[in-house]
């Protein structure tokens, strides 16, 4: 997940624009646990995405959220029971053990609305990031007045999300140099982490100190920061404000209703 | 009286000892060092010397983000180190460039990044225009401004890194090997720059490896050995008449080895490979011959490490084909070409994961049979020198000896072919000619050897056949049989192998 250089509507938005609506999809996905609900929420996202011809980025992440929702839906199968029973793990007609774990619909739609809501975030974070240039991201903290531990804990952040994969794609490939098969599957991919993992964390801890000295070196702790570029909000930010505000009205509405 | 001793000091380290938290031995050891004002100050010495130490020290980070032991004074400027509020006020004037780009690069572009500090100066947007292109022509990055910093070669990093202090226009710079993965070209190009900003009046402390053009424009040059100052003089002095003396030492070449008659043990016919639409290799053929070792050399970026990621499987053809001892590198799996080619890569840290020494070794062994693997660890062990550090814990050697464990982990599980992408990247020159002996002795037993470098005297030195890229294709490719480049010492050299060797199997 990084900013992908592009010259989309999306991209061209006020920084604060961009956050806003994150935060607002975060809000909203909090605000329900109605499947249908967070299913609108998040085709409006990708809508979006897709109007800033970035959605094909967004759905780099289907993989992970599906293995999320069968995590999910694994765990709520076999810790809840309620509503109707669709159907059981253990067919009935087994011996002894039929009709065990038995599949009910508020598990399944537990299940789903996690989904939903994580899906709804992550997308909506995952906009903002890809179309805004973390600086610009910095400059819009500096306003909002957050302390500038947290606005560089937020850049770093950041910055580690591309560097840890690429280190990971490049250990894993300095591994399998060595021969190394650690199998298919979910056995083989944890097994695979070990001789990944420990140079992975080894290597990044060891750049911490490197980019702790970059950050301050450069003056980004000196709070007097002038934006080369001038980020002023235009007619387009206004309009997807105004967007936003209808979208979010109509949204409680029909939560109310 | 020099013609400097007019100029103010603007960086000055009086009695200078230091040791690391944990350590029982000092890392600096009574240095006295005066910088002045428009003066490049050149450093060098062995790895472990002292030098990266001596950095911090200069920086003033060894006083604020450091704990250990400090003895004597740091003065930045005519003021202590130690009466700087922080790093940040530090930074306003001096910049530092670190010995690991890759940890340096924060943003997502490489504008983004060299803009990222002018932001902070309180300059006009204007200034900050100005400054932001200058640098970056001057450091040939313009070509790069929408790239992302951490999709770059290392080269292309480094400059990377250079810009963005560089950028800051501050009065002192203090420079980590800067140029250590930097193409010819593109040290030529900082060290114009270097001297152009001395010629400003910005103090330079530089360290690094290569004698090469940095060095070239220094006032001063330095040895450290053992965290001390031992040598110093003027550049051309102490490289003429003693500077090897001290331990910098340029590797003994082994005899160049005819081509062998035999087929080549890497054929590439048409190879063309394109990531995410970006063609990085556009259509080359190549053919290397059994017992030969390559240098494949270029500017950075021009498509070394991605052609020599098709030799063992990392890396498919786009288009075009890739043979390797036999094997369709295109659909052989990774695992299957590993017992054939060995890749050990730039940064040994990158594969570095056991217990012990012995353990690091043996995983590849493991991995390609699952028996015991006791014998060729020693003696994969014995051949790098390595061996009496057999139960220590791998990431606590020093980076050459890391360097030789890596060696160590591929030449056990006996490969025809050894790909080594920059074999001696911030190792000093005893240490890059331990690695180049190895590899000598290697060739001499029947082995390929096929290294990445920008080490112009390595492949002076070394290499039977040079391949040098640009642009994602070859555009020079010659044997170099027939000359013998270091006829004195080839002619002495145990490494001199028969004519025969080059076509003996390594297994």
């Amino acid at each position: 997940m990084q900013y992908v250089t592009l010259e989309s509507a999306f991209h061209r938005l006020h920084p604060l624009t961009k956050l806003i609506f994150a935060v607002v999809v975060v809000a909203l996905a909090v605000l329900t646990s109605d499947t249908v609900m967070l299913a609108a929420l998040v085709g409006a996202v990708v809508a979006v995405a897709a109007a800033g011809g970035l959605a094909r980025d967004l759905l780099r992440q289907v993989p992970l959220l599906l293995s999320l929702a069968v995590s999910l839906l694994a765990l709520t199968v076999l810790t809840i029971r309620s509503g109707d029973t669709l159907g059981y793990l253990v067919p009935p007609a087994v011996p002894v053990i039929g009709g065990a774990f038995p599949v009910t619909a508020g598990a399944v739609d537990l299940a789903l609305a996690m989904s939903l809501r994580f899906a709804a975030m992550l997308f909506a974070f995952q906009l903002l990031v890809i179309s805004t240039q973390p600086r610009d991201l910095v400059h819009v903290m500096d306003h909002l007045r957050m302390p500038v531990d947290y606005t560089l804990i937020f850049l770093i952040a950041l910055r580690f999300i591309p560097s840890l994969q690429l280190e990971g794609k490049r250990i894993h490939e300095a591994q399998l140099a060595r021969a190394y098969n650690p199998g298919r599957g979910p056995v083989g991919r944890i097994r695979g982490l070990f001789p990944i993992i420990i140079p992975l964390v080894s290597n990044s801890l060891g750049k911490t100190t490197v980019l702790g000295l970059t950050i301050d070196l450069r003056g980004y702790r000196s709070g007097t920061r002038t934006p080369m570029r001038k980020l002023a909000p235009g007619r387009a930010d206004a309009a997807g404000i105004c967007c936003m505000g209808l979208a979010v009205a109509g949204y409680l509405a029909v939560l109310v209703v | 009286m020099t013609p400097d001793a007019g100029r103010a000091i603007a960086l000055s380290l009086e009695g200078i000892s230091y040791t690391y938290p944990g350590s029982e031995s000092p890392a600096l050891d009574g240095i006295n060092l005066d910088v002045r004002r428009g003066e490049i100050v050149f450093v060098t010495g062995p790895t472990g010397a002292g030098k990266t130490t001596l950095c911090l020290a200069a920086s003033g980070i060894l006083y604020h983000e450091y704990g250990g032991t400090l003895n004597g004074a740091i003065t930045i400027l005519g003021k202590s180190a130690r009466d700087y509020r922080s790093m940040a006020e530090i930074g306003r004037h001096v910049g530092v460039v670190f010995d690991d780009a890759d940890a340096q690069l924060i943003f997502s572009t490489v504008e983004e990044e060299v803009a990222s500090g002018l932001e902070n100066l309180g300059i006009s947007r204007e200034e900050m225009r100005r400054r932001l292109r200058q640098v970056m022509e001057a450091t040939g990055i313009t070509d790069l401004a929408d790239r992302a910093p951490h999709t770059l070669s290392g080269g292309q990093k480094q400059r990377v890194a250079i810009a963005a202090t560089l950028a800051l226009g501050t009065e002192v710079l203090v420079l980590d090997e800067p140029t250590a993965e930097l193409d010819a070209e593109a040290t030529g190009a900082v060290s114009a720059l270097l001297r152009r900003l001395s010629g400003e009046g910005t103090a330079v402390l530089i360290v690094e490896q290569k004698l090469g053009a940095i060095a070239a424009i220094a006032d001063r040059m330095l040895l450290v050995e053992g965290g001390a100052i031992t040598r110093e003089g003027s550049p051309a002095q102490m490289i003429q008449d003693g500077l090897t003396k001290g331990g910098a030492v340029r590797p003994t070449a082994p005899a160049a080895v005819p081509p062998s008659e035999a087929p080549p043990i890497i054929s590439v016919r048409g190879l063309v490979h394109r990531y995410d639409g970006v063609m990085a290799i556009g259509g080359l053929d190549l053919d290397v011959a059994p017992g030969e070792i390559v240098a494949v050399v270029g500017e950075n970026g021009s498509g070394k490490t991605t052609l020599v990621k098709h030799f063992n499987g990392l890396l498919r053809p786009t288009k075009g084909s890739v043979f390797v001892d036999g094997l369709d590198a295109a659909t052989a799996p990774v695992a299957t070409l590993a017992r054939h080619v060995g890749l050990v890569f730039q940064n040994p840290d990158t594969m570095l994961f056991a217990e012990t020494v012995e353990g690091e070794v043996a995983f590849g062994l493991r991995n390609i049979d699952p028996g015991d693997p006791g014998l060729p660890v020693d003696a994969a062990l014995a051949e790098v020198g390595l061996l009496h550090r057999k139960a220590a814990y791998p990431r606590s050697l020093s980076r050459g000896e890391r360097q030789r464990l890596a060696i160590a982990c591929v030449i056990a599980m006996r490969p025809k072919v050894i790909v080594l992408d920059e074999p001696t990247t911030g190792l000093d020159a005893r240490e890059s000619g331990r690695v180049m002996d190895i590899l000598g002795r290697l060739r001499y037993e029947g082995h390929t050897v096929v290294m990445v470098t920008h080490d112009m005297h390595l492949v002076e030195n070394y290499a039977d056949h040079i391949v040098r890229m640009e642009q994602g294709r070859i555009v020079r490719d010659e044997r170099t049989y027939g000359e013998e480049p270091c006829p004195k010492l080839c002619s002495t050299s145990p490494l001199r192998a028969p004519s025969t060797a080059s076509t003996r199997s390594p297994n």
